[in-house]
């Protein structure tokens, strides 16, 4: 009905005056109490109404208008005034302390009190106005709440047990992960059975939905970025977007090269590649079909690690007193959680490759894994920068590897390919992708172990209001 | 003159609390140029829709939503430790207590020193801040970085911070960092160069807290003049709304010292606060705003749809009370029904019309309540024994066949009773007063000073007094009408729109003739060009008038064929 009603959601009030002075001048209600106070309460209640009792306000046009019935004892209200000149307080009882009957009344109210201010704020909200105050010898509701805060002991009750949200396990990110796994089992299965024409609309077909599902399932549960890369295309601008973006284009490359850039290197370096791929682990041009799947598969156990970390942390940062505390106790959850997934994934690899019948190359594999978990752990806890740069740093130096041969065939230039020629004729193809992935691993761990260790990493997005 | 008018994000758009206070203001005071500059208060307004907006408001500016992401920028290590210094000095300010208690005479001189120590203190770190914001950006992202929680560890166990303070965990750090991120969100805006808030020549913030934080960053940077209304104060609803059960000790005992602090700074800084009524006035007051900057200006009510039932007083039947409002268990309507009881005992003919729809779900509930106990306590009454019989009490909403608008609720009534235990500004008892009615209201909130001599004001939860007030007035029809007339008078002069606009509108006026905004024009080649914004362009009204009439000579400068728009709300009068 009214606009101002929820702007004035002003509760100042008067709830326990038990006997009202006469509306004094409009313009000082905060003033002192005039009229002597008579003490009455629910036994005292008399049933005469008081005539007009004060001063009349001096814009009432009607001298006996600005009265405050009160009730009073009809029959020795006289002594009762006495009484109460003499005492000054108007208590119901007759109380020695009238401030001791209020503390006890809003006993917990002051005892949780942070502040004298709040205590009047809630004395307010119940109703004490300056005009109460005034009863309890006070000039107003501040000085009183100022009383009742140095009078109540400052008891360290139970401390309220702040109970952080935990991260909860959830069905739909716990199946998710697992969508990525099962689409790349089917793909592959699906390119063993076909041949010709059918066998690259799966191929295509498996792409697509395999991509589809990985976002979805890096979009739910531990592995989700903070809220804010959600939100780009509303406020915080282009730059998280030019990242995220990044960081997406990065890790297809880097799938990419597990795929078929071992196999691409080595024909490059022995003159080819003269065939595109025909998606058989042996030939000129191998694809290495058994690690992508391995690392798809991991998607699930990635997600359970971020989770143990984040659940993990969450407990920790309840628990610790200063953030050295939870520093000294995130590490080890931090490392423990990276080898978790290390295992997970060492074991997934041998298990793809003795399905698929195909030799499992475990350093590249892993070593691209960690760099995948850590790059993902750093983007969900609000670190997003130096993931890229990692990815990035991984993927230009496969793309260097690829491009420097290919330049050396350029006449003169062949002095170009002598070091990726030299670091594969020492420890093979494999040596690249390990190399690039390993270090930029190895990098982000370093990161890792300083910024995910430290509680503003694992705060709650959400704020108290 | 040019008003930078600050809001929390409710005028611009539909729905929003303040908006048809602000709307109101804008349309009434044609003469100067607004400039809107809207806050987002976490819920995306934008879809809502605007209010169609008159001419004078110029532009309207929103801030982005918020979102809890940070915003990517990383800042080098000169940056990040001139952020962690002022981050630093601003929460060992907070850390350090709140506003301090009421000093009482010179005796405490000292700690009174060292309290406007920590106020200087904590006022230098928020505009390093700001500083910082407008320089770097991404404030966002370093609030809640690690440099920023550290530094609030720091603080907490410094040895002169809050005794609570020191019991702060590591959770407890982090709320806070995060609520005091929220907090300062308007410092990370552009909304303080020269070409935005910079052009006004008064920044007028509607509400404290935030938008009173823009237009305090707004003076600090541009030395636009500031003006904050408050009709409800936001030290105390932060504190009622953060009770002992949301959050650890530390982490309120923090946050209600850091909006002490602010709230201080506002109060401080601010040319003129203008608080809604004398309650508001007083927390003010507590908080360190200099008496003799504060003037109340009541909230207006449009009078006019009450006209014709406050010029007809004999439309109201003589034997029914009516009560009009919201109905939540606040307004102790049970206590209301009690004291009818009381009524119908000396006054048989008595009847109660309860007019209003319930708020919310605890509403409905105490509404359900209450009809349950006026069932029990009147039964239904019939004429005869051949009529259909009624209750004495009936409860309706606004719109049903017997009250089709709120006019009509009032005039019903002999009487109209307030009997609120609760109550801040009292509307119902404003518009009550509008329509001529003798009214009898419990002594809560600002009912006595709206009501000044012109109504009868009884205790709160005392229905034995309600009853006696009622009945003296349902006995007396010469002395409620008398009354009702003194109360309209009263809320014609006092609490209408027009009364409303003319304080703001002399305000700016005050403002702007103490404190004018001092800016240097530069001319082409970039130096100081005197006299560029000579004091004539401050006056109210276009004074650049494209048409600049030319008199002949011979005619007195004051007999212009057009009459010059000096006076403007004069001439409208009080309707």
């Amino acid at each position: 009905m009214s606009d101002l009603d929820d702007r004035t959601a002003d509760r100042g009030a008067g709830t326990d005056l038990t006997e009202s002075g006469p509306a004094r001048g409009t313009w000082s209600p905060a003033g002192p109490v005039r009229d002597v106070p008579t003490p009455a309460g629910p036994a005292r209640d008399a049933a005469t109404p008081v005539g007009p009792s004060g001063t009349p306000a001096p814009d009432g046009p009607d001298r006996g208008a600005p009265i405050a019935i009160g009730p009073r004892a009809a029959a020795g209200a006289r002594a009762d005034v006495e009484g109460a000149r003499k005492w000054a307080v108007g208590p119901r009882r007759g109380v020695g302390d009238p401030v001791k009957a209020l503390l006890h009344r809003h006993r917990e109210l002051c005892e949780r009190a942070v502040d004298p201010l709040e205590i009047a704020a809630g004395l307010e909200a119940h109703g004490v106005t300056d005009r109460t105050a005034a009863r309890f010898r006070h000039r107003d509701v501040f000085s009183l709440a100022e009383e009742l805060y140095a009078r109540v002991p400052r008891t360290a009750g139970p401390r309220p047990t702040t109970a952080l949200p935990a991260p909860r396990i959830r069905a739909g990110w716990a199946l998710l992960t697992l969508l990525p796994g099962a689409l790349g089992a089917a793909t592959v299965a699906g390119l063993r059975v076909t041949h010709g024409h059918p066998r690259l609309m799966v191929a295509f077909g498996g792409l697509l939905a395999l991509s589809l599902a990985t976002g979805a399932a890096l979009r739910h549960g531990p592995l989700a970025g903070p809220p804010g890369t959600r939100a780009w295309r509303t406020a915080l601008g282009t730059r998280t977007r030019r990242i995220t973006l990044g960081t997406r284009a990065c890790t297809f490359w880097l799938l990419g090269y597990a795929l078929v850039g071992d196999g691409l290197l080595h024909a490059v370096l022995t003159g080819g590649p003269d065939t595109p791929p025909t998606g058989a682990p042996y030939g000129p041009w191998p694809t290495a079909t058994a690690p992508v799947l391995a690392l798809l598969a991991a998607c699930a156990p990635a997600a359970w690690s971020a989770h143990l970390l984040a659940a993990g942390a969450r407990r920790r940062l309840v628990g610790s007193r200063g953030l050295g505390d939870f520093t000294a106790a995130a590490k080890p959850l931090l490392y423990g959680a990276f080898a978790l997934f290390l295992g997970a994934l060492t074991a997934l690899l041998a298990l793809c490759g003795t399905v698929l019948h195909e030799p499992v190359a475990f350093p590249q594999a892993l070593t691209l894994g960690a760099l995948f978990l850590l790059a993902r752990l750093l983007t969900a806890h609000r670190h997003r920068r130096a993931p890229a740069l990692a990815l990035g740093a991984a993927a230009a130096t496969e793309t260097t590897a690829l491009a420097l041969p290919l330049a050396g065939r350029l006449p003169g230039c062949a002095f170009l390919a002598t070091p990726v020629e030299t670091l594969t004729g020492a420890w093979g193809e494999a040596a690249v992708p390990t190399l690039a992935c390993g270090t930029a691993a190895l990098a982000l761990l370093w990161h890792a172990g300083r910024t995910l260790t430290r509680a503003s990493a694992h705060a709650p997005s959400g704020a108290p209001e | 003159m040019r008003v930078g008018l600050v809001t929390e994000g409710d005028f611009p758009y539909v729905g929003g609390d303040a908006a048809l206070w602000c709307d109101r203001l804008v349309r009434g005071l044609g003469q100067h140029e607004f400039d809107v500059y809207a806050l987002d208060r976490g819920r995306v307004r934008q879809d809502d829709g605007r209010v169609p907006l008159p001419p004078q408001v110029r532009r309207v500016r929103t801030a982005p939503p918020r979102t809890a992401g940070d915003d990517g920028v990383t800042h080098g290590w000169r940056t990040r430790r001139r952020f962690a210094e002022c981050y630093g000095e601003l929460v060992t300010a907070v850390c350090a207590g709140g506003v301090p208690a009421a000093v009482e005479g010179a005796a405490d001189a000292g700690s009174q020193g060292s309290h406007d120590d920590l106020a200087d203190r904590f006022g230098n770190a928020l505009y390093g801040l700001a500083e910082l914001a407008r320089d770097k950006g991404g404030l966002v992202g370093a609030l809640r970085s690690d440099t920023a929680v550290r530094a609030l560890e720091r603080a907490c166990r410094a040895p002169h911070a809050l005794r609570t303070a020191h019991e702060a965990r590591v959770p407890d750090l982090l709320a806070v960092a995060a609520h005091l991120e929220r907090a300062l969100r308007p410092l990370s805006l552009d909304w303080y160069g020269d070409d935005a808030l910079g052009t006004a020549d008064l920044c007028h913030a509607t509400t404290g807290g935030p938008a009173a934080l823009a237009g305090l960053l707004a003076r600090h940077f541009c030395d636009v003049p500031l003006l904050v209304t408050e009709y409800g104060v936001r030290l105390r609803s932060h504190y009622l709304a953060f009770g002992p059960d949301t959050a650890a000790p530390a982490v309120r005992a923090l946050l209600g010292a850091f909006h002490g602090r602010l709230a201080a700074e506002i109060y401080r800084r601010a040319a003129l606060l203008t608080p809604g009524n004398a309650h508001a006035r007083r927390w003010q007051e507590r908080c360190g705003a200099d008496r003799a900057r504060i003037r109340t200006v009541y909230p207006g009510r449009a009078a006019d749809r009450f006209t014709e039932v406050g010029e007809s007083p004999e439309r109201a039947d003589p034997r029914t009370l009516v009560w009009v409002g919201r109905v939540e268990p606040a307004k102790d309507l049970v206590s209301l029904l009690h004291a009818f009881s009381e009524v119908r005992k000396e006054e048989p003919e008595a009847r109660l019309r309860i007019v209003g729809s319930p708020s919310g779900a605890a509403g409905a509930e105490y509404l359900g309540h209450c009809r349950a106990l006026a069932a029990q306590l009147f039964p239904d009454e019939a004429e005869g024994a051949h009529a259909v019989g009624d209750n004495p009490v009936s409860f309706e909403e606004i719109g049903a066949p017997d009250a089709p608008t709120l006019p009509d609720a009032y005039a019903a009534g002999a009487v109209v009773v307030l009997s609120s235990v609760v109550e801040g500004f009292p509307v119902g008892l404003v518009e009550a007063m509008f329509c001529g009615r003798a009214t009898v209201s419990t002594d809560v909130g600002a009912v006595v000073e709206v009501i000044g001599g012109t109504g009868l004001v009884v205790p709160p939860r005392n229905p034995r007094a309600l009853a006696e007030a009622c009945v003296a007035l349902l006995r007396d029809p010469e002395r409620r009408e008398r009354l009702g007339a003194a109360a309209r008078a009263r809320a014609l002069e006092l609490f209408t729109v027009e009364q409303n606009i003319a304080a703001f509108h002399g305000i700016y006026l005050e403002i702007v003739s103490h404190c004018p905004v001092r800016r240097v024009v530069l001319d082409e080649s970039g130096e100081p060009l005197p006299f560029a914004t000579p004091a004539e362009s401050r006056v109210p009204g276009r004074w650049t008038d494209p048409t600049a009439r030319v008199l002949p000579r011979s005619t007195p400068t004051w007999a212009t064929p057009v009459p010059v728009r000096a006076t403007p709300l004069a001439a409208e009068g009080p309707r």
